[in-house]
């Protein structure tokens, strides 16, 4: 049976998910590790459908300040994936990297902006090359996006973009870990159904 | 006397009388509408996602500007709107993100603005005021007791439309 929305996947399903996530999420630890030069642990990650609002609350608050990537995936898979920063998260990568913290998104300044994509954009990649090894597909990148904004504007754009197939986002919660202090961040990995159900047919787990 | 808040999610409206204010949080790509009737102090606010219904079986009427616009107006007339007197305003329909390479990515924002004008003007109800565009998320609010809309966005002052 092909699936025809996020919702319907079931148990099985999502578990593939969560496996195939932890290995793309331990990837992106690795590169985030070499490039912070420090050691990054990562926590099980945790693959939630959620519903617009739901993502919001698990995230953060609607109105607060975030910094995204996004990045258009195409080929094989089509779909996008989001990685949001939120204010910790981007202060250690700051600090580590141009040496600067911060209190507040409004502070910054291009460069650091600038840097925020980059280490966004290679989280990314890696989780992307992971998984296209393991589900033995071919994807292709945009060039990345970023924006620092409201995170409930961020999050409709997917919902906006999938408005007519689905009101679900599938949320993988890659948490990092650093001096045993967990960073909050967000990826979400949005393949649209046909991609979706592509993906579990090569994985030979479709019912 | 402070009136009840009201939310609004996506996808949905809200309408009260006499006092009170709505708000609808972090509009991106979205449209937030607001219809205010002075005269029996009675206003609404709409948050629509997408520009049409395509499916006519959809349940979710308020997710899409057409057939919110027009179950709004129903909703609104029925508790005395008149729409020759009514002011709407309207705000978001932002891009929030530029994808090099692709300009269509993201355009949802704009024809979400264009058709909710064009809607309203088949409506023969005039925007009095609107702040669409750009690439910022609003949070939009309608006080009640006066029918003033305020937009919040982050990084700059509160503007009243």
């Amino acid at each position: 049976m092909r699936l025809k929305s996020y919702e319907e996947m079931n148990l099985q399903e999502l578990d593939v998910m969560k496996e195939i996530s932890s290995i793309g999420t331990s990837h992106a630890a690795t590169s985030l590790s070499k490039l912070l030069q420090k050691e990054i642990r990562i926590a099980i990650p945790e693959v939630s459908v959620l519903g617009y609002e739901e993502a919001v609350d698990k995230i953060g608050e609607m109105e607060e300040l975030v910094a995204a990537t996004l990045v258009q995936m195409s080929n094989e898979i089509n779909g996008l994936i989001l990685f949001i920063f939120k204010l910790d998260m981007a202060n250690v990568v700051l600090e580590k990297l141009i040496g600067k913290g911060y209190t507040s998104f409004e502070q910054m300044d291009a460069m650091d902006y600038s840097a925020l994509e980059e280490v966004g954009n290679i989280i990314i990649c890696s989780y992307v090359n992971a998984f296209t090894q393991l589900v033995g597909v071919d994807i292709d990148l945009s060039v990345p996006s970023s924006t620092v904004n409201m995170l409930g504007g961020i999050l409709t754009v997917p919902i906006a973009e999938y408005g007519y197939e689905t009101d679900k986002l599938m949320y993988i919660n890659a948490e990092f870990i650093m001096d045993g202090v967990r960073l909050s961040d967000g990826l979400l990995m949005l393949p649209d159904i046909e991609s979706l159900n592509r993906i579990l047919e090569k994985l030979g787990v479709s019912s | 006397m402070t009136g009840k808040d009201l939310k609004v999610g996506i996808g949905d409206m809200k309408f009260a009388r006499g006092d009170g204010q709505i708000i609808t949080y972090a509009l991106g790509s979205c449209i937030g509408i607001t219809m205010y009737d002075p005269a029996i102090r009675l206003g609404g606010l709409l948050h629509i996602m997408l520009p049409s219904r395509t499916d006519p079986k959809d349940p979710k009427v308020f997710k899409y500007a057409d057939s919110g616009i027009q179950e709004m107006i129903r909703k609104l007339s029925a508790f005395g709107m008149l729409k020759s007197r009514t002011i709407v305003k309207i705000a978001g329909g932002a891009k929030m993100f530029e994808i090099q390479g692709n300009s269509s990515f993201g355009n949802i924002g704009e024809r979400n603005a264009a058709m909710v004008k064009k809607l309203l003007m088949e409506e023969r109800m005039r925007i009095t005021a609107s702040d669409t565009g750009g690439s910022y998320a609003r949070t939009m609010l309608i006080n009640i007791a006066n029918g003033d809309v305020i937009v919040r966005t982050a990084g700059k002052p509160e503007k009243h439309l």
